[in-house]
This record gives C-alpha cells, structure tokens and sequence, in this order.
C-alpha cells in the first residue's frame, strides 16, 4: 500500500506573480522516490509528471527562461540522472463542427478551431489536492472552458461518475465546458490532446473490457493511451479514461454521453514546444503523439440542449490501474448467489428426506 | 402484462358434446358458411377479430420500451421516472384483476365490456400520447393508468370471448394464436416506433416532446382497430346469439374473495414463483436496450432486435412447447428446467462478454417453457369453482410484483449499473429453486 506525502507550490521561488499564467508544482514523496507534479497554464495547459528514483529531487525554476519561451532548460529536475520517467499531456485545442444531420462524425462542417494557448486563462485556483484552471475567450458568451487537477497521496476513486481508479501514481484531470455559447444548434465538440513522452510516445490506444460497471453504470470499456513497449512497467506512463462523458455537472443516468477517440498520430514536437512553455522549458527534443476525443453519439442530444459537458482521464506513470470487483459488490453477489444455493441444497436435502421415509419407487431389480 | 392469456389455455374445455353440435347446427335456414355462426369459415372470421381484438393494448402497452431512449431525452427523465409509466400500468392492475373479470359477467355483459374496455385503451393511449406531445409527465401517468384499467380487463374479455365462440372446438388453437397475436403486436411494437419517430421527426422537423407526441398518436390508432374490432364482434356476437338463440355467455369466474382463504401451500408456492419469475424477465426486457449498446456495442436498432427476440421466440414457441409439456406431464420438472435455462442466460449477459443472441435466445425458449408448464399447475391445486379466483389472485399479485420491482431496477441501476441489476435478478431466479423442490415435495 502506497501512501505519498504532497506539497503544493505554486509559481515555486518566483518573486512576482507571473505574467501569462500559473505555474503549480505538487511534490509527492514516496519511501523511496518522489513524484512531480506539473501543472501549468503558460499556453496551452499542460500537466508534467517526472518520476524520479529519490525522495530528495527538487525541481528548480529559471523564470527568465521559462518566461521567455524560446530555449530548454527554464525548468529542470535535479539530479537529473534520478529521473526514471517524464510524460506530458497538452490540451492543444477545442473543435466545434456542425452536426446538422446528426450523425456525430467530425469529418466536415468544422468551425475554426480555439486555440487553447490564446484562452484567457484565469489563476489557478487551489483547494486541497485540486487545482481549477478556467479560460474564458470572447467568443464563448459568459461560458468557459475549466480543468481540474487532482493529485492523490493513495490509491482511490473519486466520489463523482465515472468514479476512475486512481492510485497514487496517477492524477485526475476533469475538463468541462461549461455555458459556452455553441456556433450553430446542432453543435458537438472534440477536444484535441497531444502526449508527450520520453523515449516511447503513447502510440497506441487499448480498449479494456469490464463485466462490472457498479461505479459508472451502463460504461463496460475502458480506453488506455499507452506507448506499445510491452513489461517496461516501471518506464511507462498512460493517459486513461472511461468513453463516457457527462452533460450536466450532477449528473444522472440518462446524461452519459458515449465518447469515442480518434486513432494517435505523431505531432511536430516544435508546434507544441511553441504552444506550452512547460514543454519549452522541459523538453530538448519532444516526442508528441496527438488524439482527438470526440463527444456524443448520433441521435443524442446536442451540446446546445444543456450546454454543459464533463469529461474525465487519468494520467500516470506506471501500469494503468485496473479495475476490481468492489467488496460490496462480492458481497451482494455472495449473498445473493450463495444463500439462494444453500436454499437449493437445503431443498435438494428435504426431497431426499421425503423419498427416504416414504420409499423411492426406483429400486433396483435384478436385471434376469 | 402478456401472460393471462396463457392461463386461459386450462379453462378450455375440450368436450364437444354431439347433442351441442346438433342444436348449434340445427337451424336449417340456408345460409353461406361463411355467414354460418355455426359453421367453421364463420368463426374463422370471428377468430381474426378476436385476434386484433388484444393487438392495441398488446403494441402501445411497450411503446415506452421501444421508445425508451427518445422518451427520457425528450422529456428529460431518469431511469426511474421512466420505469413509472410501467409502474401506473401495473400498480391499477394489483387489484383490477379480480374485478375486471368479474364486471365482464355480472355488470356489462361481454360485449359491452369488451367495447367498454376498448374505449378505456384508447381514451388511455391518447391521453398518454397528449402527455408527451405537451411534455406534461402527470399527463403521461394518467394515461398509462387509464390504459391499463383497459388493457388487462380487455385480455379477460378477449378469453371469455374465445371460450364462447371456441369451447369444444379449436380453443387450443384459438389461445394459441392469441397468445403469438401479443407477442406479434409486442414485437412489431419494439421494431417498427423508432422507425416511426424518424419519420415523424422528419415531418416535424427536429426530435422533441412533439415529435413524441405524434408518434405515440399514430400508435393509438392501433388502439382504435382494436376498438373497431370489439364493434364487429359485439355485432357478431348478438347475430350469433339471435340465430343459435343462446344465452349470452359466462366465463365462469366469479370472483370470490373468500376462495383466496382455502388455497392449498402448494398454490402459494406457484404465485411465489411465477412473480419471482416474471419480475425477472420483464423489467429487464425494459431496460435492455441501453444495456446491449453499451456492453455489447449493438447500434440502437440491433439492441432493439435483440430485446425483442424473447417475444419473437416465444410467438411459435410457445404452442409447441405447451404439446410438448401435455404430452409428458411432469409440470414441476419442466418448470425446473425453465428456471435453469433462465438463471443460465442471466448468467450469460452478467458475467460474460458472450454473444447475447445466445443468452436472449435461451431467455426466449425457457420463458415460453416456464409459461407453458407453470400456469397449467394451478389447474390442479385448485378445485374448479375457485380456477378464476385463484388465476386472478395469480394475476394480481404478478402485477404487484412487477410493479415494486420495476421501480427496484431503476433504483439499483441508476445507483449501482447493470451488473449489480443482474446478480439481482440472478438472486429472484435462484430463489425459485427453493420453493420448487419444496413443489417436488408436496
């Protein structure tokens, strides 16, 4: 059982507020190891998890750099040598296409794109081990597009669908859109991500079947965006998420969504380098694979009806968590199944009683 | 609802005495045998009215099954409020069983009643249809409520009718059909409204309240061809009776409070099963469809085929079966292996990734075996003066027991998914093991 102790700095040894957007670091230090946390809002948002092999690595901040957005090298972990694995995730970009015969296939009809790192994002706001992150554009109406960040110290779920497992190498990112003024009334969304890893880009999107679906009802499957390099368990990281979104923020049954992503695709680490300073700062040569996730399904309601979308992922490092039968749920499926089959052989057990005492009328006969 | 027509299946009676023959036959008028209310082409006529008599209630009584995804979009709802509209179908039914019958021979008459409960039928659909068109959920209720004073009475009138125009000639035949006539009017039902909504939705031009609306209003006039059809055989009926000059009929089963106080144990023991049986085979049929697109990637239209299997299955199979399991006897055993079957094809969609053809199939075959062997049973635990009231009660408590659980299932779904839902029903099946070798005993 993995317990991590977190410490969350935000802008960390920078003498002002800086201009253009937050900066958060969330340390969580192991028995062994420290994980980084980096949460940054210079661009397009980006999360940065460095997993290091010492429970004594810093990450150390070169604001000049890093604000300038043009070299590598304004952030850094040190020693540098201690780093066992870095992953990125970058939100690039939120697609709006008509679906005016509502088919919920984004191949046409697209309206232009927003550009993430134009947003005006807000600061970030921090509660517990959770940062908001909302960006607002004019052409939203009073709408914004927010991310909520949760890191956790143990392994977990979260009390809201789709209620993902968590452990504690992994972090929880929400995105939703909320209030957003559609561009036409049939209009559904895609959110464009790109992954940033080390040696082995997240190349490859695996579908997991799951017979329980107590904790997101009506959602068997669940979507894993590794890199394809097989038992390197310990040199890995995964973005995961369940395919279903929410549209309202309280959300019932009936206001899942299906979600369904598009194949990876390897990026220009240089774009992205340009659109997040972090991975500016971080990374000397990136390798960047991109997915599109696409919400709603033909037939459902469009994003207008109740302006309002959730959707949630996991990103880690390590093997995805998977999910288990929750004891409750072996509990009722001992009781349910088991008392029923004690029944049975408590009636198997009277009909031989009552056949005993009143005779079985199949004796044997000698066969001559 | 579905499942008295079968029980009638016992209350046939197959002697056909000459002497009845001779007096049914005897006016010697010349008349065409198709005009003839003593001769078979005659009552082949009778029989396709009485058949489309049921088809009203049969195809608008699932229309919010088939109908499930566009209704709680339409109308913003949950899973719960949706399962409600079968819940104020059946909650009425808990007690009108045991009058529905007994207005029919001591009140109006059977054929008055049959017009009389036709009418609620359709008064009850377009008042639900209205509910939807205006977005109005009470509305809704109330019409599924109104509905359903309707439709389980009419299905009583729809039997009495058979055992007048059929005892001692085809009655087995004539159950038989009506019995594939609801499952046809369920399965056309379940294939054909999401069609009509797209096409309504065109003619309207989007998907909202009124497009559900109109689609449910042009589900009603399946309700008024039943209505029409208890006109005809209403009409039919006085000129057989003017002609053969006989007495109106009786069903025979007066309903009488007092009878429920001497069932035999044995007879509890049925009604237990048959509710912990049915409450495992609709409500799931109720809230498949989402089930079979999500865990099975079906596309709406293929969930809905497979939802409807069951029925489509149950159409031809249940005839055959139902010789089979007279032609053996051993009611218990079959029984038995109906619940094996069904618990086995639970187990299947619960737990397994399998192919639900199969599982659905499976529900299919053991759920016409169970409704076959199970309510001929009653048949004999009960002296027959107390058949109705014992087939009433059977009804009744069905109809309670369907409608507590439909409520159950919207609840454990909502809350804890299909699985949880499943070894839920897993439980109401494996419960019924208990009870028969209790049967086996007795």
């Amino acid at each position: 059982y993995r317990m991590l102790k977190l410490t969350l700095q935000l802008n960390p040894n920078s003498t002002s507020v800086p201009p253009g957007g937050d900066l958060l670091h969330v340390r969580a230090v192991g028995d062994n190891d420290t994980l980084h946390f980096l949460w940054c809002s210079q661009g397009a948002p980006t999360l940065l998890i460095v997993h290091t092999n010492t429970s004594n690595s810093l990450v150390q901040v070169n604001w000049t750099q890093f604000l300038s957005r043009n070299v590598s090298g304004g952030l850094s972990v040190e020693p540098q040598s201690s780093i066992q694995y870095s992953i990125a995730v970058v939100f690039s970009r939120l697609l709006e296409y008509d679906d005016a015969n509502d088919t919920a296939m984004p191949d046409s009809d697209f309206f232009p794109p927003y550009e993430l790192q134009n947003l005006n994002w807000n600061r970030l706001e921090l509660f517990d081990a959770k940062a908001r992150l909302c960006g607002e554009t004019p052409e939203f109406g009073n709408g914004s597009l927010c991310l909520t960040l949760s890191v956790f110290d143990s392994d977990g779920r979260a009390e809201s669908w789709p209620r993902l497992l968590h452990s504690a190498n992994s972090s929880q990112l929400e995105v939703w859109l909320h209030g957003i003024m559609p561009r036409s009334a049939n209009s559904r969304f895609l959110l464009e991500m790109q992954a940033v890893g080390g040696d082995f880009p997240l190349s490859r999107v695996d579908v997991r079947q799951f017979i329980d679906d107590e904790f997101t009802p009506s959602i068997f499957k669940v979507s894993q965006w590794v890199s394809p390099v097989k038992g390197g368990s310990d040199v890995s990281g995964y973005v995961q998420w369940k395919p279903v979104a929410y549209r309202q923020s309280n959300p019932a049954l009936e206001d899942a969504t299906p979600c369904r992503y598009s194949d990876p695709q390897t990026q220009d680490g240089n774009a992205t380098a340009a659109s997040s300073a972090l991975i500016q700062a971080f990374f000397s040569q990136p390798n960047i694979t991109g997915l599109n996730v696409s919400f709603g399904l033909a037939g459902e309601p469009f994003y207008n009806s109740t302006r309002f979308l959730s959707w949630t992922m996991l990103v880690g490092v390590g093997a995805p968590p998977v999910d288990t039968f929750s004891p409750i749920v072996l509990a009722i499926m001992a009781v349910g199944l088991g008392t029923p089959m004690i029944l049975l052989l408590v009636g198997g057990a009277l009909v031989c009683l009552h056949k005993r005492r009143h005779g079985s009328p199949a004796t044997y006969q000698p066969i001559n | 609802m579905a499942d008295f027509v079968e029980r009638q299946n016992l209350l046939e009676d197959d002697e056909s005495s000459p002497a009845e023959r001779r007096s049914a036959s005897g006016d010697d008028r010349p008349m065409s045998a198709i005009c003839d209310p003593s001769r078979l082409p005659h009552r082949a006529v009778v029989l396709v009215f009485m058949c489309f008599l049921g088809f009203g209630s049969y195809f608008c009584y699932d229309n919010p099954a088939a109908l499930q995804t566009q209704v709680i979009q339409d109308l913003n709802l949950n899973t719960a409020k949706f399962m409600q509209l079968y819940a104020w179908y059946s909650w009425p039914n808990v007690v009108l069983c045991f009058f529905g019958g007994f207005l029919l021979d001591r009140v109006f008459g059977i054929r008055l009643g049959t017009i009389i409960f036709s009418l609620f039928v359709c008064v009850g659909q377009v008042i639900f249809a209205a509910g939807a068109w205006y977005d109005l959920f009470w509305l809704m209720e109330l019409g599924r409520f109104v509905f359903g004073i309707g439709g389980e009475s009419l299905a009583v009138a729809q039997n009495t009718y058979a055992v007048n125009w059929f005892k001692g000639k085809e009655l087995n035949l004539v159950f038989g059909l009506q019995l594939s006539m609801a499952r046809l009017g369920s399965t056309v039902n379940m294939n054909i409204m999401g069609w009509v909504y797209n096409k309504v939705a065109v003619v309207v031009g989007s998907p909202g309240p009124t497009t559900l609306g109109a689609s449910l209003m042009i589900a009603a006039v399946t309700c008024l061809f039943s209505l029409v059809c208890a006109l005809v055989l209403g009409f039919l009926d006085k000129r057989a009776e003017r002609i053969l000059h006989k007495e109106e009929g009786k069903t025979g089963e007066v309903i009488k409070l007092t009878d429920v106080k001497d069932f035999p144990l044995t007879l509890w023991l049925v009604f237990i099963i048959c509710v912990g049986y049915y409450v495992a085979i609709f409500p799931f049929i109720g809230l498949g469809q989402v089930f079979f697109i999500e865990k099975f990637n079906f596309s709406p239209a293929e969930a809905r085929a497979v939802n409807s299997i069951v029925y489509i299955i149950s159409a031809p199979a249940s005839p055959v079966l139902g010789f089979v399991v007279d032609k053996t006897g051993r009611n218990v055993v079959w029984v038995m292996m109906a619940v094996v079957a069904t618990l086995a094809a639970h187990m299947m969609l619960a737990f397994t990734f399998w192919n639900p053809w199969i599982a659905m199939s499976l529900l299919g075959v053991s759920y016409s075996l169970l409704a076959c062997a199970l309510w001929p049973m009653v048949a004999f635990m009960v002296p027959e003066h107390q058949l109705g009231t014992a087939y009433g009660f059977m009804q009744s408590i069905q109809n309670l027991g369907l409608a507590l659980i439909a409520m159950a299932a919207g609840a454990i779904l909502d809350s804890r998914g299909y699985l949880v839902l499943e070894v839920f029903f897993c439980a109401c099946i494996c419960s019924q093991y208990f009870y028969l070798s209790f049967l086996l005993v007795f």
